[in-house]
């Protein structure tokens, strides 16, 4: 089997870029409605969240009475938010055993609650709904400043850690090289946050953090899986000079492939069980690599070869001075 | 094969080595794991200080220190962060409540005498505060937001005036040299304090200053004025000594608790904010280490499974690899300390990524060189030779997403930028040595010797010759 990458160089970007447009799609109507171009959790934006589990551990079945056998009234619990001036907070049942679907953990979002405010606002919940399991709450309170400097130091991060490649790739291969794999994952990035832009319209889901982390992750496997297919190209072009670009850019993405394959496949593997298996907390982190990767290796095949064989064989490209870092290719 | 035989044997104590630390060390969970509260404080400039220098970090964290021992938490940690930030750290508290209110409050503490012809203002304003206090505690009982907020500022309205009958503080909380509560009959507690020697000596001066004139010795907490006892004439002379004193406001025991752990923390040299708190539930840590554990154990076992399937007898020596590596970056998380967050875990399991990918790129290429028709020795050689360069670009890139994420991410992204980074050396030290000599090694059993087990479907079998 022999893949003819260049040849469709048109389709493969053309792929790319209806994907990507979908995605900036989604990421304009979120900016519409929510006035950022993703959904922003509470890592960003500031605020509280609560989440409190229904206490039925067994030494607190006799004080509880029948609240255990059935779901906690959502109604109940936003009647309580209004009479403490919280009504226009983000209120959702969650279950506690996820495969009884029992809606007995209450997760509230509101604006940044002062500890008073947030004791009164438990100890009220917890006379209209039941007392709650300490052990199982959740609590968090992000300041707003802090969530805006969260917010830039992540951006900031994450341009840094593209121009630290650039300069790298830049040494190590050729400029244009490093140009086209920061392309490479720019496509990959976009891929994933048009993803998310579209999960925060229909799903209301948000990102936080960690879908940082998974983006500059995500980075560093796009880097590295077009890094693996342009040192075969380097190294074909310096054993045979004579073949068309076109002819060592496929050469290289066919002789790579298998372990192109193999990698995501190894690498999704694992992602794929913190998916599926891991907790709550990693759920989306999970699903951003996953689509990041699966974009990532696409990405790398299809988009960061045919662009650098578009490049190379215009008619007025010029080689450039040869490489400062050179291996020998014999053993 | 010497030298082959010197690698394995190190390789095979560093192991051991990896076994024992793991043995006798325990890894450091975070506090999302294993449940806990962590709880964010900057510290605020202010007129006089308008550059937060270390010194004055290191002066906050001091007495954030302090105000926390005095909590009882076991193992409780206060770090600086950056150059205006503190991180506390209370494992096992499921809600944060007390410390915030610790935290949180400067407890500005001020004895002030009375200002002389204010006697019949403080009256007035004394029984209106009381009718307000009154209103307001039975507002706070019906859960009542708008009688609370209005009685509220009722009541800063009554300390402003206040603030005018009362001449400037002479003493003060930075004069308090030990502070505790103490039943004072009932439900209700008093706070007693221990002045300093000089402290004692200033509150003397006051009380005798105004010791039998009528006038009051105002108690003011935050500007707030607590109480206004008044000073027997018996102490006109002498004024009260033996440095010490007590203070009756309606405590109960819990906010006696705090004020007193207040008091004689110190007063905060600037003020200083709570901008984030995160806390999880000791259950809830325990089923996402749980869940997590299970799903990196089982991602690792499909991973070793695929890695003998797809690549046979490399593909073994490649576990093997892997379990040495795990083992190797689990001692090194143990001797750092790392502490262990999720993204952390999640950080591992991506450089287990990272690991098999190293191989994997040297597995394809020894095939290629196979099938190209080299032989199996020469072939394995120039797999690893000529994946190297692959390799070290690949990790390296990764390696400056690392540096930059640890460098300016918060608490989270550092563990992760920390995991993954840590993974990154390890796999390149045991996919490159470890995997390499173990294969090399395996050559020199002439069983092992066979391409198929290397590579299924070559063109046409060859016997390894070298």
């Amino acid at each position: 089997m022999k893949l003819n990458i260049v040849e469709k160089s048109r389709l493969w970007w053309g792929l790319s870029l209806g994907v990507i447009l979908v995605g900036l799609l989604a990421s304009g109507i979120c900016f519409a409605q929510t006035g950022a171009p993703l959904r922003l959790g509470l890592d960003f934006t500031g605020g509280t969240r609560l989440q409190l589990e229904l206490d039925c551990r067994p030494e607190a079945l006799a004080t509880q009475g029948d609240r255990c056998d059935r779901p906690i009234d959502l109604g109940d619990v936003e009647a309580v938010l209004t009479e403490q001036g919280l009504a226009n907070s983000a209120t959702q049942l969650l279950d506690r055993d996820p495969l009884k679907q029992d809606r007995q953990v209450i997760s509230i979002r509101s604006k940044d609650l002062q500890v008073d405010q947030r004791t009164e606002l438990v100890t009220a919940l917890a006379q209209r709904v039941g007392a709650f399991n300490p052990t199982a709450t959740q609590i968090d309170t992000v300041g707003p400043v802090l969530g805006q400097q969260i917010l830039s130091s992540g951006v900031l991060a994450m341009v840094l850690a593209l121009a630290g490649i650039v300069v790298y790739l830049s040494l190590r291969f050729q400029f244009d090289y490093a140009v086209f794999a920061i392309v490479a994952l720019l496509h990959d990035v976009l891929v994933t946050t048009g993803a998310f832009a579209l999960l925060g319209w229909l799903g209301g889901v948000e990102v936080d953090t960690l879908f940082v982390v998974a983006l500059l992750t995500i980075i560093g496997f796009s880097v590295n899986d077009t890094v693996v297919i342009y040192d075969r190209v380097r190294e074909n072009l310096k054993q045979s000079p004579e073949a068309s670009i076109a002819e060592t850019v496929d050469a290289a993405v066919n002789q790579t492939l298998a372990r192109s394959i193999n990698t995501t496949v190894t690498t999704l593997l694992a992602v794929v069980a913190i998916f599926l298996f891991g907790g709550a907390t990693l759920r989306y982190f999970s699903l951003a690599l996953i689509i990041g990767f699966v974009a990532g290796s696409y990405s790398s095949i299809f988009v960061a070869s045919t662009l650098l064989a578009w490049w190379r064989s215009r008619p007025s490209y010029r080689p450039p001075a040869p490489p400062v870092v050179r291996e020998s290719s014999e053993v | 094969m010497q030298k082959q035989r010197f690698t394995l044997g190190a390789i095979v104590i560093l192991a051991i080595a990896a076994i024992a630390v793991l043995v006798n060390l325990d890894l450091k969970l975070g506090l999302d794991l294993r449940g806990g509260s962590q709880l964010t404080l900057q510290v605020q400039p202010t007129a006089e200080i308008q550059q937060i220098t270390p010194d004055d970090l290191l002066a906050v964290r001091r007495v954030i220190e302090n105000r926390i021992n005095g909590l009882g938490v076991s193992e409780a940690v206060v770090q600086t962060v950056g150059s205006d930030g503190l991180s506390v750290q209370l494992p096992g508290v499921n809600d944060p409540e007390q410390a915030e209110r610790v935290l949180g409050n400067t407890a500005r503490l001020e004895f002030r005498a009375q200002a002389p012809g204010s006697e019949e203002a403080f009256d007035r304003a004394f029984v209106e505060q009381r009718a307000i206090r009154g209103a307001l505690e039975t507002a706070r009982a019906a859960n009542n937001a708008e009688e609370i907020a209005k009685y509220q500022g009722q009541l800063d309205e009554n300390n402003r005036l206040f603030d005018t009958l009362f001449s400037p503080p002479e003493l003060t909380g930075q004069d308090v040299q030990d502070a505790y509560a103490e039943p004072a009959g009932g439900t209700s507690w008093v706070v007693v304090i221990r002045f300093k020697s000089d402290g004692a000596e200033k509150f003397a001066n006051l009380t005798k200053s105004i010791a039998g004139t009528g006038r009051n010795l105002g108690i003011f907490l935050d500007s707030d004025l607590l109480t206004a006892p008044r000073v027997d004439v018996q102490y006109a002379q002498l004024g009260i000594t033996g440095g010490s004193t007590q203070i009756e406001g309606g405590f109960t025991l819990e906010t006696a608790q705090d004020l007193a752990i207040q008091l004689k923390g110190g007063a905060l040299p600037l003020p200083v904010e709570l901008v984030e708190t995160r806390t999880v539930g000791a259950t809830l840590g325990r089923e996402s280490v749980q869940s997590s554990l299970y799903a990196g154990i089982g991602g690792l076992v499909l991973v070793l499974i695929f890695m003998v399937a797809y690549y046979r007898l490399p593909g073994a020596i490649a576990d093997i690899a892997l379990v040495v590596y795990s083992l190797l970056v689990f001692a090194i998380f143990a001797l750092v300390p790392v502490t262990l967050t999720l993204p952390g875990i999640a950080g591992f399991i991506l450089s287990v990524g990272m690991a098999v990918d190293a191989n994997v790129l040297i597995f394809e290429r020894t095939r290629e060189e196979l099938r190209a028709g080299k032989t199996l020795y020469r072939s394995v050689e120039s797999g690893f030779y000529r994946a190297f360069s692959s390799i070290l670009d690949g990790n390296l890139t990764t390696l400056i997403s690392c540096v930059v994420l640890f460098w300016l991410g918060t608490g989270l992204v550092k563990g992760f930028a920390l995991t993954l980074a840590i993974g990154v050396g390890v796999s390149m030290f045991t996919s490159l040595t470890l995997s390499r000599t173990l294969l090399l090694l395996s050559l020199s059993v002439p069983s092992l010797r066979r391409p198929e087990l290397f590579c299924p479907n070559l063109p046409t079998a060859r016997s390894a010759t070298r």
